[in-house]
């Protein structure tokens, strides 16, 4: 029964998997041989088998840039979340103009990283920027982020707080909308305060929603790019360089296509465990409200 | 109690006042600035009393010549971008919506997996293949590349949207003897509104913004906006911040709009997107 | 159901809008030349060649009805690209500009050999460009690029900002560099916070610089990696100093080489590293707030080897070549021809070009205009390139850079980052 249907239904399908096919698993699993051999310009592949992987894994210039990652998916997806789950709930907690509030929280998710860059530079530019002479101006440290290593990757964990918090503010704000005004009623005919409320109501009925975004926001952070390549291009000594700087480098500087592709390898890897994590909550949570 | 109240109220509006100075700041400072005549840009303290000038507009339509060719190319690629995202989807989504089974289940997983491979990772095959087929440098392998990072949202968005119409519809109209794309055209899409905006906000937000393929895959005949900024940064002269302001002011306005007017849809399909399978 | 209309209407104001927007962008008026040719280069480039009236090539691009579209990246990026666009099938660019130290043979084979063109269709009096010049751009016995640019470096020092420091004279030993960087590391009477020197933290040119001034070096001409230690050492350890004493900016380790034109232009920075051919834009009186001040002498030696080895500077020359994929190759040559003459040569050497032939050098035309010529020639005499060409050559100068940085900014002991680069660069060396 099911495969005829599957047949007629072909034409419609086509389109979306065809486009997923060849853009983006034919070439993965080309990124595949690649790693396994060794090419360059004007050079011809030569297999070395799993040699790109050591040579990868054993660089002390890759090992800093996973960790830079790592430190800066932790901390900065954590904080945005934080963040997010606080302004939802005064969001829900009733606020006056709150479609326009609402608007202009989204505000950020129409800024490309480039001209994010543009913005951020500028204020935290060293000798001109407003936010630089603002806090010297108070006698407040300033973000010096063209030399202090740490202070860059402040800088580049910042804007890229600002240009997805949108994202995981939409989400938890939904799943709080969500609750029903009765759970708070009853919660509070038991006498219980704001803070027990939030600890036995709140967060519990949240969690499915936060640990979503939270999933969703360590995929794409695990990617960060352009925000790193534009602020500092991996400097001072390669020491803001996050994976996916690194593999650029190797690839398109370097023209080291093997060490590049592995890279790569590495980073699908990465993402499809946390990809698969995501599904099976999402099958979890699928079969709790089934359609 | 009145104070307690009047306290709350307080500390409402400061986090109020925080979060507009975090997420519009940043934006109003250089739309502004862009307007600021070149010294004043720098000057300390701020100088918020300025008369506005058109002056780094219009140096950078004389001087920079290619970032307005570089906002056709933007508008080019976007469109067909979204227009082959939405096609696609929509067919997708409509038998995904209508039809279940193992096999459904687990295509549509297998979606879901893939979109979350980084970009990044695709750029390095496909840079020889898009380059032997002469694809290289064309506004058709940003269109293609846009469109397939978001079929899979796509489908998923429109299956989701497309569950809640009833099948009966589809049913009726079968009776009377539409065929199948018939019924997608005539009556699901119609129906499916909302969800086709909400895959054409995330479609034409990521591909008038995208960097890193642009950055990769084209040189000069289908550069787009945000790279041309991009070049800008690197070859900036000191004092020429207010151009720079002015492009990524033009760059910027008409999706900031967009996104303010579909702000509904935009919502609607975040949370759509991420929390349903 | 009573959204539907409401929706319609959107879709329908979205794409008549869109199209409308299309029209409009497609509306603006185009130079409606005949062909474009396609040039891949760094903006020096660009500037010299002149723009509007001003413009050396605008009989060129009337007579073969051509537009040119420069597409314009820093050095190590723009040498990337070209690579990476000359390794394609086809590429739109004709004319792609090339750094004397990158063209390897793997490299080379992805340019057009000229001398066929140069026999077909000569360029003008060729034996007048500087026979050296012409010697580093072939590779295998091909002729792959035509020079068209060195960039020999110099001490640019902004004369009024040492007069405030009480410095009369420019230093004549490295010493007295440093010593006069950190006296001009002051507020000057404009106001400004000055800093001593400005240098770039992502080109090798100044480590080596400062490394040669010693008389060491960090791959010589005959491949011998980091030849003397303890001049390294001593050079490395001088740049430290600097920042350490605040004669370096801050931002180190973000600065770039456009920055250093400003910063010297601003009254920024008191000394910088830059081409000679740099002193008519710092000295432009349209971007310079010291206009007529900013001089230039030779890079100084450190009193260890004065009149015993001569300074010799970084000289980086540039060449053009033609991508063997490039489309259009006879107007390709045509532009290599036309900026190759005598009267283009002498045009961008005004505008501030290290011309490649030596007749320029004669002009009485460009000596007026250009009052650094002879202490450039000077320079020139001893001057070779930053490291010889060799496969793994980007990768070793950016892990030279990565270490260099380390150690300037004070992260890691001078002797341990040059104990690093020994190391980590020596598996790169050409066997």
């Amino acid at each position: 029964m099911q495969l005829p249907t599957t047949a007629r239904l072909l034409p419609l399908l086509a389109p979306v998997h065809l486009l997923i096919l060849s853009v983006i698993v034919l070439p993965s699993l080309y990124v595949v041989w690649l790693s396994l051999n060794m090419s360059s310009f004007g050079q011809a592949p030569s297999f070395v088998g799993l040699q790109n992987y050591v040579r990868v894994l054993a660089d002390p210039a890759f090992h800093r840039a996973l960790l830079n990652t790592v430190v800066l998916v932790v901390v900065a997806v954590h904080l945005e979340l934080a963040v997010g789950l606080g302004m939802a709930l005064l969001f829900a907690s009733g606020l006056p103009f709150r479609r326009f509030l609402l608007v202009a929280v989204l505000a950020p998710y129409a800024v490309s990283e480039v001209t994010a860059v543009v913005m951020w530079r500028f204020l935290f530019d060293p000798d001109a920027g407003p936010i630089t002479l603002a806090l010297r101006a108070l006698n407040l440290p300033t973000l010096d982020w063209s030399f202090e290593p740490s202070h860059a990757m402040t800088l580049i964990g910042l804007l890229t707080i600002w240009l997805h918090l949108p994202f995981t503010f939409v989400i938890v704000y939904a799943a709080r909308l969500a609750i029903p005004a009765e759970l708070y009623e009853a919660a509070r005919i038991d006498g219980a305060t704001r803070w027990q409320a939030f600890r036995r109501v709140t967060l519990p009925l949240l969690a499915p929603a936060m640990l979503i975004a939270l999933l969703f926001r360590y995929i794409f952070a695990f990617r960060l790019f352009s925000e790193a390549w534009l602020l500092t291009k991996g400097g001072p000594a390669r020491s803001t360089e996050v994976v996916a700087i690194y593999l650029y480098q190797e690839a398109f500087s370097f023209n080291a296509f093997g060490p590049a592709a592995a890279t790569a390898w590495i980073m699908v890897v990465i993402s499809l465990l946390l990809a698969g994590a995501y599904v099976l909550l999402l099958r979890r949570g699928g079969l709790a409200h089934a359609h | 109690m009145r104070i307690e109240r009047w306290l709350i109220g307080l500390g409402k509006a400061a986090a109020v006042a925080a979060i507009l100075l975090w997420s519009l700041f940043p934006i109003l400072f250089i739309a502004v600035s862009s307007l600021k005549p070149g010294q004043d840009i720098f000057a300390v303290p701020p100088k918020w009393l300025f008369t506005p000038t058109l002056k780094h507009y219009a140096e950078l339509w004389r001087s920079w010549g290619v970032f307005f060719e570089a906002l056709l190319n933007s508008l080019l690629i976007t469109v067909g971008a979204t227009l082959l995202a939405i096609v696609a989807s929509t067919c997708a989504g409509y038998v995904y919506s209508r039809h279940s089974g193992r096999w459904f289940g687990a295509s549509i997983a297998g979606l879901i997996i893939v979109r979350l491979i980084p970009p990044i990772v695709v750029t390095l095959p496909l840079f020889p293949i898009v380059n032997a087929l002469g694809l290289n440098d064309t506004h058709l392998v940003l269109i293609l590349l846009y469109a397939t990072f978001f079929v899979s949202l796509g489908t998923v968005l429109m299956r989701t949207f497309m569950d809640q119409i009833p099948r009966e519809l589809d049913e009726a109209a079968a009776i009377d003897g539409a065929s199948r794309l018939t019924i997608l055209r005539k009556v699901i899409v119609p129906l499916a509104m909302p969800g086709v905006l909400a895959v054409a906000v995330f479609v034409i937000v990521f591909s008038w913004n995208e960097f890193l393929f642009a950055f990769v895959f084209t040189a000069t005949r289908a550069k787009t906006a945000p790279l041309v900024i991009s070049e800008m940064i690197g070859s900036i002269d000191g004092v020429d911040w207010g151009i720079l302001f002015a492009a990524s002011t033009v760059q910027l306005v008409p999706v900031l709009l967009f996104v303010v007017f579909m702000n509904r849809y935009l919502v609607a399909g975040l949370t759509a997107g991420s929390t349903k399978g | 159901m009573s959204k539907k209309p409401e929706t319609k209407l959107t879709r329908r104001t979205f794409v008549a809008g869109t199209i409308g927007a299309a029209a409009a962008f497609s509306a603006r008026p185009v130079l409606a030349a005949g062909k474009t040719l396609n040039v891949l280069s760094h903006k020096v480039h660009q500037t010299v060649l002149g723009s509007g009236d001003g413009d050396l090539l605008k009989d060129w691009l009337k007579a073969k009805d051509v537009e040119i579209a420069f597409t314009t990246f820093d050095s190590n990026p723009l040498q990337d690209r070209l690579f990476r666009e000359a390794s394609l099938k086809e590429t739109e660019y004709g004319v792609g500009y090339l750094i004397d130290n990158r063209p390897t043979s793997q490299i080379a084979a992805l340019f057009e050999p000229l001398e066929p063109y140069q026999k077909q269709d000569p360029i003008e009096d060729f034996a007048d460009i500087a026979p050296g010049l012409v010697q580093g751009m072939t590779v295998d016995g091909k002729l792959i690029g035509i020079p068209v640019r060195h960039a020999t470096q110099g001490l640019f020092y902004n004369e009024a900002l040492l007069e405030e420091a009480g410095i009369s004279a420019p230093p004549t030993t490295l010493e007295e560099l440093i010593a006069q960087a950190k006296k001009t590391s002051f507020t000057s009477k404009a106001g400004t916070p000055v800093t001593g020197m400005v240098l770039a933290s992502d080109l090798a040119v100044f480590p080596v610089m400062f490394a040669r001034a010693y008389g060491g070096d960090f791959v010589s001409s005959d491949f011998k990696l980091v030849p003397n230690r303890e001049a390294m050492e001593s050079g490395l350890a001088a740049l430290r100093g600097m920042f350490e004493a605040g004669s370096l900016p801050r931002s180190y380790a973000t600065t770039k080489n456009d920055d250093q034109v400003t910063w010297l232009q601003q009254g920024r920075a008191a000394f910088t590293i830059l081409p000679f051919a740099r002193g008519a834009q710092l000295n432009n009186p349209e971007q310079s707030k010291y206009p007529g001040k900013i001089k230039a002498v030779e890079f100084p030696g450190s009193a260890a080897i004065k009149g015993k080895v001569a300074m010799a500077s970084v000289v980086e020359a540039w060449a053009m070549a033609i991508p063997r994929n490039a489309r259009d190759k006879a107007l390709a040559w045509s532009f290599i021809k036309e900026v190759s003459s005598k009267r283009v040569t002498l045009g961008m050497a005004i505008n501030g070009n290290g011309p490649v032939r030596v007749s320029t050098y004669a002009d009485a035309g460009l000596k007026a205009k250009n009052a650094l010529a002879a202490v450039e020639a000077k320079v020139l005499a001893t001057a070779r390139g930053a490291f010889p060409p060799f496969p793994e050559a980007a990768r070793a100068q950016a892990t030279f850079l990565e270490e260099v940085q380390l150690a300037v900014l004070g992260r890691k002991p001078v002797k341990d980052a040059v104990s690093a680069i020994i190391e980590r660069v020596k598996p790169m060396m050409p066997a």
